[in-house]
């Protein structure tokens, strides 16, 4: 219905406003601080007006940062390289994995399949906490503790469960007669599969796709425990900000920065199917 | 305390982001007594929705006025109309049992709670709820909820009484009972009523008048036999009737006391002056090319006519017969309340009368003549 | 083994079920080669469950389908060599009409040209030839309804099956579509189940129609016989544009001949329902049966006449008889005398008339010769 007023109109407006400002401030806050020294953040009472500087890109990229205690070696792009590697690799892997199993929950209801599709979904509430100190363990027996391919394999209690259910629920709403008239045409359900369920099940993929890179991304616990420095991805190696000589704020913004851009980009390059996977999978509960 | 009402010029538009804005509604007018029941026809796309939800008050008008007892309504919310309506996809409240929906329909006026009773109860037994009245709607099926959704709108007291596809969920058996009875209450209380249908026998049945339409545009606005016997342009007279009306364009040639009627690729039809009357001649004038149509169930088929056609199909239908023939490179369809023994292949005779032909000129398919008589 | 003498379908005794619902109850049905057969049925009865079975969607709970002679159990639906056509279209949304077409062909690995070929012939018999660029979003309902059987007819198939393939379109195409159809399919060859749920068109399209109530095929015969031969109350009621009238009576002999009483007269039945005095019947009348006469004469009821409500090529009369009991009669064409409602009189015709027995249903044979059966 569109009878608005001007009061309304305006109020809206305001709301509007309030709400982008108390989201987005932290971010721009951070923003500027990536471009302050150390010096201009403490400052007090706070600025809006300062000289910009690379310096602190300048030395999370190069790997050395200066305090005045010294220089430190930080292996920051390091850590953005692995990161991508890990987020890159578990999301692949799950996808590989999870789009089958997700149209097997959907179409073949077999014996326990609930159960265990619930099962499945439960890995994500679980507090990583409760299996990390056996899983270390178990890691290091089979020889996969401080290992790529571990991280990636633990990575999937993140991905996969994301990936089944949202995934599940797109194949579930495209109607059985579209794949019923491909396999009347002649075609076997491996190919009505890939040629018909895949393609029209595409956002949905997308976008569990992107949403398990980006909690893949944001993960911390895993590698922490798992992993050694030269594998831990940003999450992690954000703590070495923390030095002797004080916390490099300009770095750690930097730093901020640098991390969540690509997922950012991410994200906007992809928002519409993202908000689309993301209603889906809550309704198909 | 039911009243006319009044549409005039009423337009709507529509914008939708993205793509070219859709003139669903063009300058519509109408007039509803007080007591009548309009239907609003036409195929899917045609506007009737539209004019329906302005009326109702579910949609901005973009132009126009629409007048209920005197009253200007086109600003007015929903709520302040006092109009009701039963919608096409039924809309119950969940929480509520099917009787509480239809009572809370009546929560606006004072009525005391043993009446609020009763009239819920005459208006389910009337659309045969009763078994159902007190479960939620989401364990109802879908024509359940729809009557639900009908008792909801009748049981109130309102000026004018909005249906929106009332029936379209329900079985023909049921609907033809329950049309039979809508149509007795609306008539025994004058309760001023339009509906929206796309099932012509629905209109037929229940409608005073009908209003044809298409394009967003109103093509016609009567009665049904007036329909059916002078429909106003090619639109209606082909969208009347089942089976539709037999058109096709031909040459006009008049000749020493005949008119020939030439089928373009087919036969020719020739009329004295004495069947085609003075006023079917002057209202085809000068024109050399016209659409004839004739009603299926008017074509003469049998022994005695000039012209034959090959049958393409047959089809008995237990109390009549279709017979397809081809004529002019299209169908003539013809109707006989009788077994028709020919085979398809077989040509049989066939003729058309004078008196049966519908004359529209062929630019404007506007109606020159009908029978014998001019538009 | 292929067995000869097999029709093209056979289907024997089947049995499916859903959770707790059993839908088809002891099914049989055959259908021979070239035929077309309606299957026709009050909506929920399981005529798309049944082609859903015969296309190999589900399995069925028990019974045996035999298609070209062979048990067609196990058989996935890709295998089957049968064209279908569903109700809701499902076209796929991501390919052109004409992809939609030829995926039909792709799968016998027919070669490029060969597939063009017999997409364009199709689309052209069916008149969808200027839309096949076009996606199933930009199609109008008629279009998406005849890009759907041309799917199905595409790749020649000899065994079709149809649910209900008009049942979204509008009214005039419609009827156009129930023209030529028929000739089309003939034309094709195929041997088509064809579900719908209009008896009219049950009856327009069919060699045969198959009646499915309760579970079971009640009656399949041709479309004259249906009509006018039901085989009991329940298919009876199907057929007809107003229903048919059924009163409980009980026929007695008198001075040897079957007598009913009805609204107060006392009607005679043909001596051929000699046999059916003495047992309590359901007299049906077909309302073009019922015919209004100008005044009392033997064999006439007397009525009042409620309501006429004009149809578009006929009308049909409201009419109560003296016990109050309601009788709807039509009327072909027009008057040019609307008819008044007030007392009139109305005679049955015979030839239209129908017995059946009350407790069963079934419809009461008269006898040739005098003797009598049911």
């Amino acid at each position: 219905m569109d009878r608005n007023s001007t009061i309304e109109r305006v109020l809206r407006a305001v709301l509007l406003t309030l709400i982008v400002i108390f989201f987005l401030f932290p971010i721009v806050w951070i923003l500027l601080m990536s471009f302050q020294t150390n010096e201009q953040i403490l400052r007090i009472p706070p600025s809006l007006s300062f000289v910009p500087t690379l310096e602190n890109y300048k030395a999370l990229i190069s790997g050395h940062l200066l305090t005045s205690a010294g220089s430190l070696d930080i292996a920051f792009m390091r850590n953005l390289g692995n990161s991508v590697l890990l987020s890159t690799c578990a999301v692949v892997l799950a996808l590989i994995l999870g789009v089958p199993a997700a149209y097997a929950f959907a179409r073949f209801k077999f014996w326990l399949s609930e159960d265990i599709a619930f099962t499945l979904l439960s890995f994500r509430f679980a507090p990583p906490l409760l299996v990390l100190l056996p899983l270390s363990l178990y890691f290091q027996e089979l020889g996969l503790d401080d290992t790529y391919t571990g991280l990636i394999w633990v990575y999937q209690l993140i991905a996969l469960p994301l990936i089944l259910w949202i995934v599940r629920g797109y194949f579930e709403d495209i109607s059985p007669d579209i794949e019923n008239a491909y396999r009347i045409a002649g075609h076997s359900w491996l190919r009505t599969f890939f040629k018909i369920a895949v393609p029209l099940a595409g956002p949905g993929i997308a976008a569990a796709g992107l949403l398990s890179f980006i909690f893949c991304w944001n993960n911390f616990v895993f590698a922490l425990v798992l992993a050694s420095a030269d594998k831990q991805p940003v999450t992690v190696g954000a703590l070495a900000f923390v030095t002797a000589s004080g916390i490099q704020y300009g770095q750690v913004a930097a730093a901020i920065v640098l991390s969540v851009t690509p997922t950012l980009l991410l994200a906007l390059y992809a928002q519409r199917w993202l908000v689309e996977g993301l209603s889906l999978g809550a309704v198909k509960g | 305390m039911s009243a006319s009402l009044s549409l005039r010029a009423v337009d709507k538009v529509y914008h939708p982001r993205g793509r070219s804005s859709v003139h669903a509604v063009k300058a519509l007018s109408m007039e509803v007594d007080r007591g009548e029941i309009v239907a609003l026809l036409g195929s899917s796309g045609c506007g009737k929705t539209s004019t329906l939800r302005m009326v109702a008050g579910f949609e901005d008008v973009s132009a126009g006025e629409i007048s209920l007892a005197n009253r200007r309504i086109e600003r007015l919310a929903p709520a302040a109309r006092n109009v009701a309506m039963a919608f096409e996809g039924y809309s119950l409240y969940p929480p509520l049992t099917v009787r509480e929906n239809i009572a809370f329909a009546l929560k606006r006026g004072r009525l005391s709670a043993g009446e609020v009773s009763r009239r819920v109860q005459e208006v389910a037994a009337l659309v045969e709820i009763e078994p159902i009245l007190d479960r939620y709607p989401n364990s109802i099926s879908g024509g359940q909820q729809q009557r639900a959704s009908l008792a909801r709108a009748l049981v109130r007291d309102a000026a004018l009484y909005v249906l929106d596809e009332p029936m379209g969920q329900l079985e023909p058996q049921l609907r033809a009972v329950l049309r039979g009875r809508l149509k007795r209450l609306l008539k025994d209380r004058a309760m001023t009523s339009i509906f929206v249908t796309h099932d012509q026998t629905e209109a037929n049945a229940l409608a005073d008048r009908i209003a044809v339409m298409e394009g967003g545009m109103l093509q016609q606005f009567a009665p049904q036999h007036v329909l059916k016997e002078r429909p106003a342009n090619l639109y209606v007279a082909t969208f009347i009737g089942e089976p539709p009306m037999n058109v096709f364009d031909a040459s006009v040639v008049r000749d020493d006391g005949r008119t020939m009627f030439e089928l373009d690729n087919g036969p020719s039809f020739g009329f004295g002056d004495n069947e085609l009357g003075p006023e079917v001649r002057q209202a085809i004038g000068k024109r050399r090319r016209v659409v004839i149509g004739v009603r299926p169930h008017r074509v003469v088929l049998g022994n005695g006519s000039a012209e034959t056609a090959r049958v393409v199909s047959n089809q008995w239908l237990g109390d009549q017969s279709h017979v397809a023939m081809a004529v002019a490179g299209k169908l003539l369809v013809a109707v006989s309340h009788a077994r028709v023994r020919a085979a398809i292949g077989e040509s049989v005779p066939y003729g058309v009368r004078a008196q049966d032909l519908h004359i529209f000129d062929v630019d404007t398919t506007v109606a020159l003549a009908h029978g014998a008589r001019a538009a | 083994m292929a067995q000869i003498d097999m029709a093209q379908i056979e289907i024997r005794n089947l049995h499916k079920s859903f959770k707790d619902d059993a839908v088809l109850k002891g099914l049989s049905l055959s259908v021979d080669k070239g035929e077309i057969v309606t299957l026709f049925g009050p909506s929920g009865t399981g005529k798309t469950v049944l082609l859903r079975l015969l296309a190999g969607i589900h399995p069925q709970d028990a019974g045996t389908i035999f298609l070209r002679g062979r048990d067609a159990t196990g058989s996935p639906p890709d295998k089957r060599g049968i064209g279908m056509a569903f109700q809701n279209f499902a076209l796929f949304p991501h390919m052109t009409a004409r992809d939609n077409i030829a995926s039909a062909l792709t799968a016998r690995k027919t070669d490029a040209g060969e597939i063009a070929r017999k997409v364009e012939r199709v689309a052209q018999l069916l008149k969808i030839g200027h839309v096949l660029g076009h996606s199933p979003r930009e199609l109008s309902n008629g279009q998406k309804q005849r890009t759907a059987l041309a799917r199905a007819l595409v790749a020649d198939p000899d065994i079709l099956l149809l649910d209900d393939p008009l049942r979204n379109v509008d009214a005039k195409l419609r009827y156009e579509m129930r023209l030529e159809l028929p000739a089309l399919l003939k034309r094709v060859g195929s041997t088509v189940v064809y579900v719908t749920q209009d008896f009219k068109e049950a009856m327009a399209l069919g060699d045969r129609v198959a009646v499915l109530l309760d579970g079971r095929i009640a009656q399949c015969d041709t479309p004259a016989r249906i009509y006018a031969e039901p085989v009991n109350v329940g298919v009876a009621r199907l057929f007809g544009d107003p229903t048919l009238n059924l009163i409980e009576v009980a026929p007695q002999l008198v001075d040897g001949a079957p007598e009913i009483r009805l609204g107060g007269a006392a009607i005679r039945l043909p001596a051929s329902y000699a046999a059916a005095a003495g047992s309590p019947c359901l007299l049906g009348l077909r309302p073009e049966g019922l015919r209004l006469v100008d005044g009392p004469a033997p064999g006439a009821i007397a009525v009042d006449l409620v309501a006429v409500t004009p149809l578009n090529e006929k009308s049909v009369l409201l009419l109560t008889m003296q016990g109050g009991e309601e009788l709807l009669a039509s009327e072909a064409g027009d008057r040019d005398e609307p008819r008044r409602p007030g007392p009139a009189h109305v005679a049955i015709d015979p030839d239209t008339l129908l017995l059946f027995e009350r407790e069963s249903g079934r419809r009461f044979i008269p006898a040739e010769n005098g003797k009598g059966g049911s």
